[in-house]
């Protein structure tokens, strides 16, 4: 894959400043501001509404901010948002796909829309059913799909027109862990030429493993940010997370789920 | 457990309403709508003393009912399937008693409410007749029952196939057909018999041996004396009941501990559209769109049209004896067909977020969608302008015809494109069964949809009043002064549609993607 670094080493690939939304009277995302770096394998974890989703929809151009604004190389996604989104590779999380399209048909459709040629579209096409082991059921409609390969094929529509940095939301969620690996590979490949990865998460060891860099947000605010060795701080990423996050229960357990007692 | 059960039924049927007022409004406003149609036909039959007449309209009814409940809710509306026995599969309740318990509380809903009620007063038919008034009354219930239990019997079983998706597919297609024939048919056999009578009394008599309607004829038996027969029909009908009831426990046992079929996967060889439509954005989009037409249902609706139109209008002609209808024909396509895009976006729903994400403009959104429509419409809507005319000997008119056609089919694209760059409602989502309405915006749907039919009619007039004097006058000039007004204007505003919806959907991009996220 033909990757760079526009602009040099000191430009970020996605710099978010001062993002915020509030539906209602619920603030999904305060005001987070976050660097990340050109080339970093970036982790992005925080618990079940804590404003992932909302913060990377808003990064990716799917959710207009209430304030603030995001940059992918210097190109800002809302004041140029066909540029930006040039640059951009986004799995969401929660959407649907075309399913009534094959799979095969599905990603040279996302190659087709962003305007590429129709002959490297489908070299493209056909390398990543291969790396996705969906090679074999290219030809299926993907409303037949388990939920792993529609996380496959989804993430192929995401990758074929090579872009600088990738922003996967749960990117793992559902893939058995054969395909996980190999993906891990790809996305770790990818990064090694120089392109960005932003990855969202539940799971902290994968991240732990995986990441250059983590950020954790909860509640719609930041609460820290940096390579993963600074954030966890001596300890394990779970643990710093907990007590970042806080909110392990105290209430006491179940007394009655012990099956002597009964 | 059972009570239990029929508590649970109870509770969901409070919350469904609950969340949404004007779903509860709409029930009331159908229920009595419903509760007035029988209080109609009670009426109806309250000043009818001829014995024979009432007989057939016992019969009639009772076999509507069963037939109604046997095969609507199971193939086409689709039932409320909160309570389907596979979800009770990890409880580990006792099989006969969650049977019972789920037949019972199929009865607790508004349609079986209501059959209750209905039936119970269509018992009055038999009022002046004493005692037989009680075995109608009796009847009646059975015949409610029997419904009821029908319904569920087949759905159970329809539910089976149902997870295949072919089936589902095509079993609304093929009773969505069968709806549309049933009045051509109804009118080709009234037309056939001269009087009422000469048709009814050989449909009724036939019913009433049906298990349909065989609960039906049990008073009306009984009124002519024919004690005998009315025992048959009443023996028969109740081990139809019986017998139907002892197959629902069976079947309920046995979905409660019957996984869901697997389902083979569908495949298509190859890109199809896709390799052959031209490699950018827009023709991706049109292909996209032409993969849908045929495979999303709720596109299949308007392709399905196509044919209908003309055989239910041949038979609408063939009582009138008149064939004036057929040259609505192409005018009808085009504006429908044109139409039948205005609410694309939200048919794509959330998968509409690959348009946003890869930063596809939105000229080349609309132009792809409306590519699609054309390549896909226009053979039917020229067929659909010229074919009435020179069959009908009068050419004079083709012209102007295939103008209004397609000066209609090029205003509705252009109108459809602006309005699905704006608005999205509730539409059936991907998958569902296409007939089926999502509640909670009735209104918001309506008004939209009749501006835009408003919008579209207004705009056309420029060429319909050419249309129009030309046709007064039967003049071929004025046909082809709208054929050519039709093709420019319609042009014109076609390319203004595509423009102003492609700058809206620019604009509004993320709003449009936020308004499909709600619904699903």
């Amino acid at each position: 894959m033909r990757l760079g670094n526009v602009g040099g080493m000191n430009t970020s690939a996605l710099s978010i400043r001062s993002l915020a939304k509030q539906f209602g009277p619920k603030v999904a995302v305060n005001d987070v501001s976050l660097e990340v770096p050109a080339g970093s394998f970036f982790g992005l974890v925080g618990p079940n509404g804590a404003g992932k989703t909302t913060m990377l929809s808003m990064a990716t151009g799917l959710l207009r901010p209430d304030a603030g604004s995001a940059l992918v190389h210097g190109i800002d996604v809302w004041a140029q948002p066909q540029q930006a989104k040039a640059l951009m590779g986004v799995l969401a999380d929660g959407v649907r796909q075309f399913d009534r399209l094959t799979g095969r048909q599905l990603v040279t459709y996302s190659g087709l829309l962003r305007g590429m040629d129709k002959d490297e579209v489908a070299t493209r096409t056909e390398d990543l059913l291969r790396v996705m082991d969906l090679g074999e059921d290219g030809d299926k409609l993907v409303v037949d799909y388990s939920a792993g390969m529609t996380k496959k094929i989804s993430l192929a529509t995401a990758m074929i027109h090579s872009p600088q940095l990738l922003v996967l939301d749960e990117p793992f969620e559902a893939v058995d862990p054969v395909s996980a690996a190999n993906i891990r590979d790809i996305l770790g490949e990818y990064v090694k030429f120089g392109g960005t990865v932003i990855v969202s998460s539940h799971v902290m060891d994968l991240v732990q493993r995986m990441c250059s860099h983590v950020a954790v947000i909860a509640g719609g605010v930041l609460r820290a940010s940096g390579t993963v060795d600074e954030v966890r701080d001596g300890m394990s990423l779970e643990e710093r997370f907990v007590d970042l996050v806080g909110g392990r229960g105290e209430s006491g357990g179940l007394s009655w789920l012990r099956t002597s007692s009964n | 457990m059972v009570a239990h059960i029929l508590k649970l039924k109870l509770t969901l049927l409070r919350n469904g309403f609950r969340r949404s007022v004007w779903q509860l409004v709409g029930v009331i406003v159908g229920s009595l709508y419903a509760l007035g149609m029988v209080a109609l036909l009670i009426v109806a039959t309250w000043f009818t003393a001829d014995l024979q007449w009432l007989g057939y309209i016992s019969v009639l009814v009772s076999a509507l009912v069963v037939l109604g409940w046997a095969l609507i809710p199971p193939l086409l509306t689709g039932v409320d399937l909160t309570l389907e026995p596979q979800r009770f599969v990890h409880f580990g309740i006792n099989q006969k008693v969650l049977g019972r318990a789920l037949i019972l509380a199929g009865f607790v809903s508004i349609p079986a409410v209501i059959t209750l009620l209905g039936m119970i007063g269509f018992s009055v038919l038999w009022r002046l007749e004493g005692p037989i008034l009680l075995l109608g009354l009796l009847a009646n219930l059975a015949t409610a029952l029997l419904a009821v239990l029908a319904c569920q019997y087949l759905t159970i079983q329809a539910t089976a196939l149902r997870s295949k998706r072919r089936f589902r597919e095509a079993s609304f297609a093929v009773l969505f057909l069968l709806l549309v024939s049933i009045g051509p048919i109804f009118g080709a056999l009234t037309s056939a018999a001269t009087t009422i009578e000469e048709w009814i009394s050989p449909v009724a008599q036939v019913l009433s041996y049906t298990p349909f309607g065989t609960l039906g004829a049990v008073a009306p038996a009984a009124v002519e004396g024919n004690w005998a027969l009315a025992l048959l029909h009443l023996g028969y009908g109740l081990a139809v009941l019986g017998l139907l009831y002892w197959l629902l426990v069976r079947a309920t046992a046995k979905a409660v501990v019957t996984a869901p079929a697997p389902q083979r996967a569908a495949s298509a060889k190859g890109l199809g559209p896709f390799k052959w439509m031209p490699a950018t954005p827009a023709g991706a989009v049109a292909a996209r769109a032409m993969v849908y037409w045929f495979k999303d249902p709720r596109y299949a609706l308007s392709v399905i049209m196509v044919p209908m139109l003309p055989v239910i209008f041949y038979f609408a002609g063939s009582q009138a004896e008149s064939y004036a209808m057929m040259y609505l024909l192409g005018p009808l396509f085009g504006i429908l067909l044109g139409f039948s895009i205005s609410a694309d976006v939200s048919y794509d729903n959330t998968a509409f977020s690959l348009h946003v994400l890869t930063g596809v403009s939105g000229r080349d959104d609309r132009l792809g969608r409306l590519l699609a429509c054309v390549t896909i419409s226009i053979v039917p809507i020229i067929l659909g302008a010229i074919l009435p005319g020179l069959l009908n000997g009068q050419n004079w008119r083709v012209p102007g015809d295939l103008g209004l056609s397609l000066g209609a089919f090029l205003v509705a694209l252009a109108v459809s494109s602006v309005v699905s760059a704006r608005y999205t409602y509730a539409v059936p989502l991907p998958g569902d069964n296409p007939l089926k309405t999502p509640p909670g915006n009735g209104m918001r749907v309506a008004l939209t949809q009749l501006a835009t039919f408003g919008g579209m009619g207004v705009l056309l007039l420029p060429v319909g009043v050419p249309y129009l004097i030309g046709l007064l006058g039967q003049s071929t000039m004025l046909g082809w002064v709208t054929l050519a007004a039709g093709l420019l204007y319609g042009g014109i505003l076609l390319v203004v549609g595509i423009r102003l919806g492609g700058r809206w959907m620019d604009n509004r991009l993320p709003e449009l993607m936020q308004a499909v996220m709600l619904n699903r």
